[in-house]
This record gives structure tokens, C-alpha cells and sequence, in this order.
């Protein structure tokens, strides 16, 4: 499980990044992933430059795979960011999401 | 002037029957009698692991060393991910310079198999800035992002990358100790599967266990005794944010150029001195920006480049390029790497090469990388 204060501390950048829109900088498609991502795979990751100048990673979701490029918009979205056990904190973050969808 | 005497590397590849220490024992005392030195004639020890903490919870690895030589001296370890091996051969130069008529061991080793893919891609991943491992990146994930930068800029495919890995697995056939010693055609590495896209697994380094290890003096005496020195003319590092973010530009790993400027105008050498070069192709684009970073070729133009095998052996070019098979084809045991290229350009100098000689070699270089380009080091020898 990953410790709940790990979680509360990487809470208070998450916040300041939430409901912004940026530019995607590069992108990858993920086939094999670390133990913790497995039953994600395969996914798409973005490096995204945000409107305040900020860079930030996140997944990106609910995208059709014909808009996805460098220099593509998109907004920034709380989604649950990985697997975990029933009973653990669940681990919230950015993800992404086209600015047009 | 510091002197490498001796190397000696074991197998790459997945080797069932060593744990990791065996696999020190083996490298260390291979070196010592590739030196023909006595394991009291040691000094002092570099050590090189990435993993054994992360993976299978072995640390305190400097007092295993001791066991294995029988000594008291002192025995540092040293971790900067893939790069460990080089700063490990760089502390013990600088270690050198400042005591003089020492010699000193320096040996990496990985142990690796023992885990499944995810396992390692997740010990791999402890390089990677805590925001890239909790959006799912890895390690490929990482290069994936910088490759797709590079061939957008300098409209590229996967193709253009195709060839290092072609001209790698040949070289990877002449040596013995390689993990993958046959050949794979362009056409094989472009049908191979994804990792993370654009790189497939026939971009990649693979997952391996090994050891490597050299002897390195500033006795005089005891290197004139050897048939076989060649000196240590620079070995240079710098270092970069570890996470892509705070990196300036993406089509390149910028402290790879800080640290090869520093260490040519260490050796007072320049580029076109250079015969031989191991460089860090952990993937494919790797060898890319290694060759453009360290000054080889010009920026954007490895792409294009790569395509006429220059760098081949047998192809008569200048300078020749990661005739180990690199770390594509040669295999990848993390901490042991840095320590192996400096072990292969030794070889080629002294002539001990075999069937991967190269003809008339004066200046070798070699480079490593850490993480995703977060430390790099350059490391110039000569005859």
C-alpha cells in the first residue's frame, strides 16, 4: 500500500494543478509497465506545459487516438491514479483529457 | 599519470548459477590475475550496484567484498542507476590522483534475473522522479518521450533508430561474453513488439546479470611491470535534473555535452582523435544523442548517419562504435555497464580484443549515463 501520508503530501501540489489547460509536450504509449500499472496496460502518458508555465506527467484519457500529437490541448482532471486494496487510501492525481472532448 | 593493468568481465546474460556476490568474486579475481597482482597489492575498492537493496534486499555489500578479498581496506559503493559503474572507475581516479603508488580495485556487478520484467521495470523505475513513477512511466517510457521529440524535429522514423540496434547485435556476434550474440535485421526490429512507443524490444537494452571489474594504479613501477597499461586521460561527470521536466531540451541529454567538453579538454584531445567509443545505448535513440551530444556528429543529423554504418566494424570509418555490441546486444547489468565499456576500450587498445580488433588504436572514449539523463560520464583513455 502506499502510506496515506505520502498520499495527503503529494495532495497539496496535485491541487494547484487541477482544472488547468496545457499543451502536450511529447507522449508515449506504455506496453509494459511497472507491478503497480499492470492491469492499466497499455496507457498513454503525456508531459503537458501548462497555461501557468508549469510542467506536469499525467495519463491521458477519453481521447481519440487520431487527435493525440505533440502540441495537442488538453485540461488537466482528478482521476484514481493507480490499483490498490480494498481497504487503502485511494491515491487521486492529474490525468488528462482533450480540451475538444 | 593512473593506469588501467588489468579487466576482466564475466558472462552477460541470465546466469542461473551465480548469486551476486559469486558474480564479484568471479569479476575481481579475474582482474587480479588478468593484472597478474596479488589480492594484498589492492588498496582500495570502488564498488557499482544499482538494485541489490531494492530488488533482494542486500546491502552493506562493501563488507561481502571484504570477504571475498580477505581484507581490511577500505571499499566505497557507489549508485547513480545505469551510471554507477563510471563514477565508480571516476572516484577511484580521483582517489588515485590524490595518493600516489596505490592501486585500486573497481567492480560492478547486477544481479537481475532473479525477478519478473514488472519486478525490474519497478526497481528501474527508483531513477525516475516520484511524479514520472505515479503516472505509469518507466523507464523506456522515459526515452519513448525524448525519441518522440527527436524524430519530430528532425522528421525521423523508427527506422532511422532501427539501425543502431542492427549494427549493435552484429558486434554482439564477435564477442563471446555478449548476452545476445546473433545478428537481427532491420526488418526484425521493426516488427518486434512495443515497449513503450515508439521503442520496441528490439530497441532495448536487456535485463541482465554480470560483473566486470579493472585495475587501476598510480604506481609507476607496477604499471611499467605491465605488458598490458593504457592511461587514464580524463574521466569527466556532470549532472541534470532527474526528472524530464526540469530538463532544458528533450532531443538530446544535455549533461552528456558538459561532460564530454570537460573531459576533451581534460585529455587535450579532440573529437576526431577518438578511434574507438563505447557509448551508453540503453535504447536505440540512445547512441543517437550520445553521438551527437558528445560531438561526434552534428545535431539532428544521427538519424540520418546511422544509416550508413560508419560506425560498424569492417566498415573502415574513422571511429568505430560499441564494438562490445554495447549494452543493446552486450546486455545490461545495471551497475557492472560503466565498468565493462572502460574494460572494452582497454581491450581494443592493448590489442586483446580478438575478433573485434580494430586496427591501429591510439584514444578510446567511453560514456555512460544514469536515469534518464540525470548523470553522465565521459571517460577518455590512451596508449
Amino acid at each position: 500500500m502506499i502510506s496515506p501520508t505520502k498520499i495527503w503530501r503529494r495532495q497539496k501540489t496535485t491541487v494547484k494543478q487541477l482544472g488547468l489547460t496545457g499543451t502536450v509536450v511529447t507522449w508515449t504509449k506504455i506496453f509494459v509497465p511497472s507491478s503497480e500499472y499492470t492491469s492499466l496496460a497499455p496507457f498513454t502518458v503525456v508531459l503537458v506545459e501548462l497555461e501557468n508555465k508549469d510542467k506536469a506527467f499525467g495519463q491521458l484519457v477519453d481521447f481519440d487516438i487520431k487527435d493525440l500529437k505533440i502540441g495537442m490541448r488538453v485540461k488537466s482532471v482528478l482521476r484514481r491514479v493507480r490499483e490498490v486494496e480494498r481497504e487503502d487510501v485511494i491515491p487521486y492525481g492529474i490525468k488528462f483529457r482533450p480540451t475538444s472532448a | 599519470m593512473i593506469k588501467v593493468i588489468g579487466f576482466y568481465s564475466t558472462e552477460f546474460g541470465e546466469i542461473w548459477d551465480k548469486s551476486l556476490t559469486a558474480l564479484i568474486a568471479d569479476a575481481t579475481l579475474g582482474a587480479l590475475a588478468d593484472a597478474k597482482i596479488e589480492k594484498e597489492k589492492i588498496d582500495a575498492v570502488f564498488f557499482a550496484n544499482m538494485l541489490s537493496g531494492v530488488l533482494e534486499n542486500n546491502l552493506m555489500l562493501p563488507a561481502r567484498i571484504s570477504e571475498v578479498l580477505g581484507t581490511h581496506k577500505p571499499v566505497f559503493r557507489t549508485e547513480a542507476a545505469c551510471a554507477s559503474g563510471a563514477i565508480a572507475f571516476h572516484l577511484a581516479k580521483n582517489w588515485l590522483m590524490a595518493n600516489p603508488g596505490k592501486t585500486a580495485l573497481v567492480v560492478g556487478a547486477e544481479k537481475l534475473t532473479d525477478y519478473s520484467p514488472e519486478e525490474v521495470t519497478a526497481g528501474l523505475a527508483a531513477a525516475a522522479s516520484g511524479e514520472e513513477q505515479a503516472a505509469g512511466l518507466t523507464f523506456p517510457g522515459l526515452y519513448a518521450m525524448m525519441a518522440q521529440v527527436y524524430m519530430q524535429k528532425y522528421k525521423y522514423t523508427e527506422e532511422n533508430l532501427a539501425y543502431v540496434s542492427h549494427k549493435n547485435h552484429y558486434h554482439g556476434t564477435l564477442n563471446p561474453k555478449a548476452h545476445f550474440r546473433r545478428p537481427v535485421t532491420i526488418d526484425q526490429v521493426l516488427k518486434s513488439a512495443y515497449v513503450a512507443y515508439p521503442l520496441k524490444v528490439l530497441d532495448s537494452s536487456p535485463i541482465s546479470d554480470g560483473a566486470s571489474a579493472v585495475i587501476v594504479t598510480s604506481d609507476e613501477s607496477l604499471a611499467k611491470r605491465s605488458s598490458h597499461a593504457v592511461s587514464v586521460l580524463a574521466s569527466e561527470t556532470a549532472t541534470d535534473s532527474i526528472s524530464l521536466k526540469g530538463r532544458t531540451r528533450l532531443d538530446g541529454i544535455e549533461a552528456t555535452q558538459i561532460a564530454a567538453d570537460l573531459a576533451f579538454s581534460a585529455a587535450k584531445l579532440g573529437r576526431g582523435d577518438i578511434d574507438v567509443a563505447e557509448v551508453h545505448d540503453s535504447f536505440s535513440i540512445a547512441e543517437l544523442f550520445a553521438m551527437e551530444d558528445l560531438g561526434f556528429w552534428k545535431k539532428g543529423s544521427a538519424g540520418s548517419q546511422i544509416r550508413d554504418l560508419a560506425t560498424m566494424i569492417g566498415k573502415g570509418g574513422k571511429l568505430t562504435v560499441n564494438t562490445s555490441g554495447g549494452l543493446k546486444a552486450g546486455g545490461h547489468p545495471v551497475g557492472a555497464t560503466g565498468v565493462k565499456q572502460i574494460g572494452e576500450i582497454y581491450l581494443q587498445l592493448t590489442n586483446q580484443a580478438d575478433r573485434r580488433q580494430l586496427k591501429k588504436v591510439k584514444y578510446g572514449l567511453t560514456h555512460n549515463v544514469g536515469g534518464s539523463g540525470g548523470v553522465a560520464v565521459v571517460t577518455i583513455l590512451g596508449t
